[in-house]
C-alpha cells in the first residue's frame, strides 16, 4: 500500500456503548475495512490501547466536567473527530435528565452519595469540540456507518441526507402510521436510516434529529387533524431529543 | 385469436398460475389496509379487489434506486451497470395506472431516450383490469378521463357476470393468452355485455372536478399566484409522500457509491422529490424554488400546465394516491376545484 | 442538445462517461482553478460557448460546469470551477495528467449567429466571467465578424478576479472597449469602485444593433436588465445565462426546471424575452 493506513480510535462517553457494538456487526464489511484502516483503540473490539490514532470515533454525551477534558484531548489528537450515534450528534436518550431540576439524577442513582458526583446537563460532544463527520441515529446505521468511513478514507465531506424519513418509508412502501392513528416523527426527522423502525412497526422517535428546516407549523395542524396530542409528540421526541435545548423547543414548541 | 376472448372465473386462476413461464408476476397483494405491487408465487396471493396501491407499478420500469453505471477511478473505465434485464408481467393494473405508464413512456422515449427504462419496459407485459365502480373520494380518474381502458395494455380484464372478458391490444397479450383451452371466443351476446356495462359505467362514475380539463389548464395558466397556493403551501409538512406515490413523478437524483476499495464503483439514480429542501438548490447555496407554497405548486403545474404544453398530456392520472397520503390531507380533487371556483369569481368581478 | 458524436461513442447510455485528460491547471484565486482538458484520444466536439458540460469525479459524483473556451481553441477545452463542496473540492485536488469524466456539450449557447455583425455589450459579475470568457475569446479570435465591442466586469476585489492574465489584454485591445469595477479595493486600485449596474449609464451604444450579454449572480439581473431596457435596449437582445442545478442534463431528472422549461435542455442561456413570463426565472 502506498498511504500508510489511517489509525482509528473509538472512545465511548455517556452511552450504552450500543453503536460501538453495531460497529463490530458490521462483520466482513469489517474484515474489509481492516485492510484500509488500523484500529488502535477499541475496547470492545480489541485489547490494544494506543494514543497514536488519526481519527476518533466518539461515541456518547458529555455529563461530566471530567468528559469534557477528556474529549477536548481528544480532540487535539485526532485529526478527524467522528460523532458516532444520537448520544454524541444529539445527545440521545441521556438527555431526559435534563428535563428534571439538577440534583435529580444524582439522588435516584446514587443516594446520599449524589452531591460526590459532579454532573452536568447532558450536551452532544459538538458543544464543546469541533466534529469532522457526523453519523447519526441509535444505533446508527450499518449502511451509513461503511458510508462514512468511506469518505474519510477518501477525504471527502459527507453530506448527511436532508430529508424526512417519510421519503424513505414511501419508497420502502410502509402504510404510514397516521393513517393508523399513530404520531409518528418521520414527517420532521432527518432520514438516512431508510425508515428502519417503521419497516418494524414501530414508530419514528427522531433519533436521528430535525432536518434543517421542518415543517412545524404543518406538523402541528396534522397533529390536529388525527386529534393526536402535541404533549404526546413532544414527548416522544424528548426521548433522544430533550437536550436539543432551545433549538428544537423553538422548532417544535413556539406558536 | 380474436380481439375478444373471455374466460370463466373459475378457469381464471389456473390461468394467472400460467402466466409464470412468461416472467415474473408482479401482482396486487393485500398489505395490512391496503395494497401493494409485489411479486406472486401463485393466484392466491393475488387480490384484485384493491383501491390503489402504496406505490404505482412505476417501481418495477423506474425502481426506486436505479443502477446507470459501473466505474473505476485507475484505470479509469466505465462499464454497463445492469447486465440483463429480466422479462416479467405486470398483473392487474387499473387504468389509471396505465395512464401513468403512458406518460412515463412519453417521458423516457423522448430524445435522448432513457435505455434502462427502455430495457425494462420492453420486457414488460401489461394486464390490465377494469374498475367497475369508483374507488373513494380521492380519485379523480373521471375528469381525468381515466376511469375506462384508453390502451397502454397488452390485454385488459373486465369482469362481467362470473366471466372476465379480455381485450388483447398487443402480440405480447396474445403470447399469453395462446395455448389455454378453457380461453373462448367472446359472442356477441358478450360483446354486448361489455357495451351496456360501459354505458352504465357512465352513469355511475361521477365527474370529481366542478369544470372541465381545458377550464382546468386555463385556471392553471392564469392563477399562479392565488391564494389556494399559500393555503396548500401552509399545510404541507415536506414529507415528499405526494411526489413518491405519484405515477407520473419521475424526478431523480444522480449518486456515487464507492466500493472500500475507493477506486471501484456504481453511479446510480434513486427518486427524489420536487418537494425536498435541496431539491433546486445549487452548490452555491442558491436555492431556486424555496418555500413549500412554490413547491407544492409546482407539483400540481407539472400535472395540469407544464406537461400539456410540452406533450399534449394531462399527467394527473386521477388515481388519488398523493391525496390518500397526504398526512395534511392536502386534497388534488379541492385543490383544483379551489382554483377553478376562484376563476369563475374573479371572470364574473365577485 | 446532446450531440450526435457523443451519441456514437457512446454505446450504452447518455449516463455514460467518456475519460478526459488535465493537460493544465492554473490556478487564479484562492478559490478557483482553470482546468485544461482534452479527449482522451484527442477526439475533438464542437460546441457553442455558453454549452456546459457535465463533469465527473467518480466517487463523488457529476456537476454541470460551464466550457470557459472558444471552440476556436483547438486541441482542448476548458472548465473554471470555485471549489464549493466535496466534488468541486475533490477536482481541485487533480494534477496534470489525471483523468475524469466528462459528459456533452449541453444545453444551448449563445447565439452567436445573430451576433455577427451586431455590436456586442457583455457585462461579467463575479462568476458570470466564467461562460462570457469563452464568448470573448470567440469574439477575438473572430473579431471582424461582430461590431463594437464592450466588456463591462465586476468583481468583489481585485484578488477576487479571475483571468486576471487575459483581463489585462482585453483592457489593451484598441477593438474592445473595456471596463473594470470592484467593491471593494485598496487604494492602489486604479479602476472604478461600486456596482457594475452604475457603470451602464455611461456606456455609449445604439440600442437597436446592441445584443447585451449578461452573466452573474441572481441578484445581479433585475437591476442590470433595468438599466440596459433604459437605455433602449430591445428584450430579445438582452442575453442571460441561468445558473441551476442541471443534474443529468438529459432534460429528465427535473433539478434545473424553471416553470416547465428544462434549463438544460432550452437553456442555460436565454433571452431576456423568453424569460419575462417566466415566473420562477429572476
Amino acid at each position: 500500500m502506498k498511504n500508510k493506513k489511517p489509525k482509528f480510535a473509538f472512545f465511548d462517553f455517556t452511552d450504552c456503548e450500543g453503536c460501538q457494538l453495531q460497529i463490530v456487526n458490521l462483520n466482513t464489511v469489517l474484515v474489509e475495512l481492516l485492510e484500509h484502516i488500523e484500529i488502535v483503540n477499541f475496547r470492545e473490539a480489541t485489547s490494544e490501547r494506543r494514543n497514536d490514532y488519526d481519527v476518533a470515533v466518539v461515541e456518547g454525551s458529555v455529563s461530566t466536567p471530567h468528559d469534557i477534558e477528556r474529549l477536548v484531548k481528544i480532540r487535539r489528537q485526532a485529526k478527524t473527530i467522528v460523532a458516532l450515534g444520537a448520544c454524541a450528534t444529539i445527545g440521545g436518550v441521556n438527555a431526559v435528565k435534563n428535563l428534571n431540576p439538577p440534583g435529580i439524577a444524582q439522588h435516584r442513582v446514587y443516594g446520599d452519595k449524589g452531591k460526590n458526583f459532579e454532573t452536568l446537563p447532558v450536551k452532544p460532544i459538538d458543544c464543546f469540540i469541533k466534529v469532522d463527520y457526523y453519523i447519526q441515529g441509535c444505533p446508527v446505521h450499518l449502511n451509513e456507518v461503511a458510508e462514512v468511513f468511506k469518505c474519510i478514507l477518501a477525504g471527502k465531506k459527507y453530506d448527511m441526507p436532508n430529508y424526512p424519513v417519510c421519503m424513505e418509508c414511501k419508497m420502502n412502501e410502509n402504510v404510514c402510521l397516521y393513517q393508523k392513528g399513530q404520531d409518528c416523527l418521520g414527517p420532521v426527522t432527518r432520514a438516512g436510516c431508510g425508515s428502519w423502525c417503521i419497516n418494524n412497526n414501530n414508530i419514528c422517535y427522531s433519533c436521528r434529529g430535525l432536518v434543517d428546516n421542518p415543517a412545524v407549523d404543518a406538523q402541528r395542524d396534522i397533529l390536529d387533524k388525527y386529534g393526536l396530542k402535541l404533549d404526546e409528540m413532544l414527548a416522544k421526541f424528548s426521548l433522544y431529543s430533550a437536550c436539543g435545548g432551545e433549538k428544537y423547543d423553538q422548532e417544535i414548541k413556539k406558536r | 385469436m380474436e380481439r375478444y376472448v373471455k374466460i370463466s372465473k373459475k378457469d381464471f386462476y389456473k390461468w394467472v398460475d400460467s402466466l409464470k413461464k412468461h416472467g415474473k408476476v408482479y401482482a396486487p397483494k393485500r398489505k395490512e389496509n391496503t395494497h401493494v405491487f409485489r411479486p406472486i408465487k401463485d393466484s392466491s396471493e393475488l387480490d384484485l379487489n384493491y383501491i390503489s396501491t402504496i406505490l404505482p407499478p412505476k417501481k418495477y420500469y423506474f425502481p426506486q434506486k436505479e443502477s446507470l453505471l459501473k466505474f473505476s477511478i485507475k484505470p479509469f473505465e466505465t462499464a454497463k451497470a445492469i447486465q440483463k434485464f429480466e422479462e416479467f408481467v405486470l398483473f392487474g393494473v387499473h387504468t389509471c395506472d396505465l395512464a401513468g405508464i403512458q406518460c412515463m413512456d412519453v417521458v423516457f422515449r423522448e430524445d435522448p431516450l432513457d435505455p434502462n427504462y427502455i430495457n425494462r419496459k420492453d420486457r414488460m407485459t401489461t394486464v390490465g383490469i377494469e374498475c367497475l365502480k369508483p374507488c373513494d373520494k380521492h380519485a379523480s380518474c373521471v375528469s381525468m378521463g381515466n376511469h375506462v381502458p384508453r390502451g397502454g395494455y397488452d390485454i385488459m380484464l373486465t369482469e362481467i357476470k362470473g366471466s372476465y372478458i379480455i381485450h388483447l391490444n398487443s402480440q405480447k397479450g396474445e403470447d399469453i393468452l395462446q395455448g389455454h383451452s378453457y380461453i373462448k371466443k367472446c359472442t356477441q351476446a358478450d360483446r354486448n355485455l361489455l357495451d351496456s356495462l360501459r354505458k352504465n359505467k357512465e352513469r355511475v362514475f361521477k365527474e370529481e372536478f366542478i369544470g372541465q380539463l381545458t377550464e382546468v389548464y386555463t385556471v392553471f395558466s392564469k392563477l399562479s399566484e392565488s391564494g389556494v397556493w399559500d393555503d396548500v403551501g401552509k399545510r404541507c409538512v415536506g414529507c415528499g409522500n405526494c411526489t413518491t406515490v405519484c405515477p407520473t413523478c419521475y424526478c431523480f437524483d444522480v449518486k456515487d457509491e464507492l466500493d472500500l476499495n475507493l477506486n471501484d464503483g456504481l453511479r446510480y439514480r434513486w427518486w427524489n422529490s420536487c418537494q425536498m429542501d435541496d431539491f433546486a438548490r445549487v452548490a452555491g447555496g442558491e436555492d431556486f424554488r424555496p418555500g413549500r407554497v412554490s413547491r407544492q405548486r409546482h407539483r400540481y403545474y407539472r400535472k395540469f400546465k407544464y406537461p400539456i404544453d410540452k406533450f399534449n398530456r394531462y399527467f394527473c392520472t386521477g388515481c388519488g394516491r398523493c391525496s390518500r397520503t397526504c398526512m395534511a390531507k392536502i386534497n388534488l380533487t379541492e385543490t383544483v376545484n379551489d382554483l377553478i371556483k376562484e376563476h369563475r369569481n374573479v371572470s364574473i368581478g365577485i | 442538445m446532446f450531440q450526435s458524436e457523443f451519441k456514437k461513442i457512446i454505446p450504452y447510455s447518455p449516463y455514460r462517461t467518456l475519460p478526459a485528460e488535465i493537460i493544465a491547471v492554473k490556478p487564479y484565486t484562492s478559490l478557483e482553478k482553470l482546468f485544461r482538458l482534452r479527449l482522451k484520444g484527442n477526439a475533438e466536439f464542437d460546441y457553442v460557448p455558453g454549452q456546459f458540460m457535465e463533469i465527473s469525479i467518480f466517487g463523488s459524483g457529476e456537476a454541470p460546469i460551464s466550457l470557459c473556451s472558444s471552440p476556436t481553441d483547438k486541441g482542448y477545452f476548458e472548465i473554471t470551477v470555485r471549489n464549493v463542496g466535496s466534488l468541486t473540492g475533490a477536482l481541485h485536488n487533480l494534477k496534470k495528467g489525471d483523468l475524469i469524466g466528462v459528459r456533452g456539450p449541453f444545453g444551448k449557447g449563445f447565439p452567436i449567429d445573430d451576433f455577427f455583425g451586431n455590436d456586442i455589450l457583455i457585462i461579467a459579475g463575479g462568476l458570470g466571467i466564467v461562460p462570457l470568457r469563452g464568448l470573448i475569446r470567440y469574439i477575438m479570435h473572430q473579431r471582424k465578424d461582430f461590431g463594437e465591442v464592450q466588456i463591462l466586469l465586476g468583481c468583489k476585489s481585485p484578488e477576487d478576479m479571475l483571468f486576471n492574465d487575459e483581463v489585462e489584454q482585453w483592457g489593451r485591445h484598441i477593438d474592445i472597449l473595456f471596463q473594470c469595477t470592484v467593491d471593494k479595493a485598496d487604494p492602489d486600485w486604479k479602476g472604478n469602485i461600486g456596482l457594475i449596474t452604475n457603470l451602464i449609464p455611461g456606456v455609449t451604444l445604439n440600442p437597436m444593433r446592441t445584443y447585451a450579454v449578461v452573466v452573474g449572480p441572481p441578484v445581479m439581473y433585475k437591476f442590470v436588465i433595468k438599466e440596459l431596457l433604459k437605455k433602449g435596449i430591445p428584450d430579445r437582445q438582452i442575453i442571460l445565462s441561468l445558473e441551476r442545478r442541471m443534474k443529468c442534463g438529459l432534460g429528465k431528472c427535473g433539478h434545473c426546471q424553471i416553470n416547465g422549461i428544462y434549463v438544460c435542455q432550452e437553456g442555460p442561456v436565454f433571452k431576456y424575452r423568453d424569460l419575462r413570463t417566466l415566473g420562477e426565472a429572476l
